[in-house]
């Protein structure tokens, strides 16, 4: 099962990139769409973020003090040095101490 | 085979891989501890080929979400392709079928960034598509690569090494540099809030719901007060 639904969604994946230059040049993107396609990354990837940081099963809220440590740590190391591969390792080395 | 744009094309994606590879390797060793076989992680890398939302895949997968949830936020992620597409297209019309084939699959954020330089300024006198294929090329191999390199640590290293932290990590710093003005920050937040407070919704909706939200407020905060 994981076959059919990794091929499909390559498959949309391709579609979306041959999009435009395929053949099908009649497609008008209205003006919103780049507005809102703008959000996407960084919405998507904060859930991750937030989901993988802190949990909440309906009634309470639950969390690892070392991870939230190492996530302002990794979030300050970003902005400074907007380096993935810094950012990792810092991130990664903070929790490993705490 | 005109070479010279080809190798600009390689030596111009060079340096975006120092962001690209360790992203690799955080794929290839989530692959693994979620469950899936070194097959399936690594040919995730050439079937799907597209970072954030191979991890979003198999995050949804390990979680036994519903297909339709993983399919649409796959789509939902790498909907900003269609830009691309559009951008790229008016300099691509000349090409043969097989070219556009080829140079669509490998359109990720890298490349475009890359390639649409080159084109808007050497698009009419060179031919420009060796230059998106060099470039595109460049990176296929190196996620390969990377992921081939992440599945061997994945079966080695030892779990108490936290390795599956790196996908928060490696977010964040794909993130963080992208918060420039009020929009992109309450964009964030709304999202954040949702992924935390929606995690009982049912067959893990709350990924779309919380993409969703974050859009739209991101989106109509702009609208409201356009960014300069």
């Amino acid at each position: 099962m994981i076959w059919l639904v990794m091929v499909l969604t390559g498959l949309i994946n391709f579609i979306f990139r041959i999009s435009m230059f395929s053949g099908f040049r009649n497609i008008h993107l209205p003006p919103s769409f780049h507005r809102y396609v703008s959000y996407v990354p960084i919405s998507v990837l904060s859930a991750i973020i937030a989901s993988s940081l802190v949990t909440h099963n309906g009634h309470e809220i639950s969390y690892d003090v070392g991870k939230l440590v190492a996530a302002f740590i990794a979030v300050a190391c970003a902005l400074l040095t907007k380096s993935v591969s810094v950012t990792l390792i810092v991130g990664l080395i903070t929790v490993w101490i705490i | 085979m005109n070479q010279k744009e080809f190798f600009l094309g390689v030596t111009a994606m060079l340096p975006l891989l120092l962001g690209v590879v360790p992203f690799g390797l955080v794929f290839g060793v989530l692959g693994i501890s979620s469950g899936l076989t070194e097959t399936e992680t690594i040919l995730m890398s050439s079937i799907v080929f597209a970072g954030a939302s191979q991890v979003v895949f198999v995050q949804l997968w390990a979680a036994g979400s519903a297909y339709f949830v993983i399919g649409s936020s796959v789509a939902l992620i790498n909907l900003r392709h269609v830009l691309y597409s559009a951008s790229v297209a008016e300099y691509l019309k000349k090409l043969s079928f097989k070219w556009r084939i080829i140079l669509g699959y490998l359109l990720t954020d890298e490349s475009f960034a890359v390639s649409i330089k080159r084109l808007s300024t050497h698009g009419e006198s060179r031919p420009v598509h060796f230059f998106m294929l060099g470039s595109g090329l460049t990176l296929w191999l190196a996620w390969q690569i990377s992921t081939i390199a992440g599945v061997i640590a994945g079966s080695t290293i030892p779990e108490n090494w936290e390795l599956a932290f790196a996908i928060p990590l490696t977010f964040i710093a794909i993130v963080v540099p992208l918060l420039k003005n009020t929009p992109t920050i309450i964009c964030a937040l709304i999202s954040c809030l949702i992924a935390i407070f929606g995690q009982s919704l049912p067959w893990n909706t709350w990924i779309i719901v919380a993409a969703l939200g974050g859009i739209l407020a991101g989106a109509s905060i702009e609208k409201w007060k356009p960014r300069k």
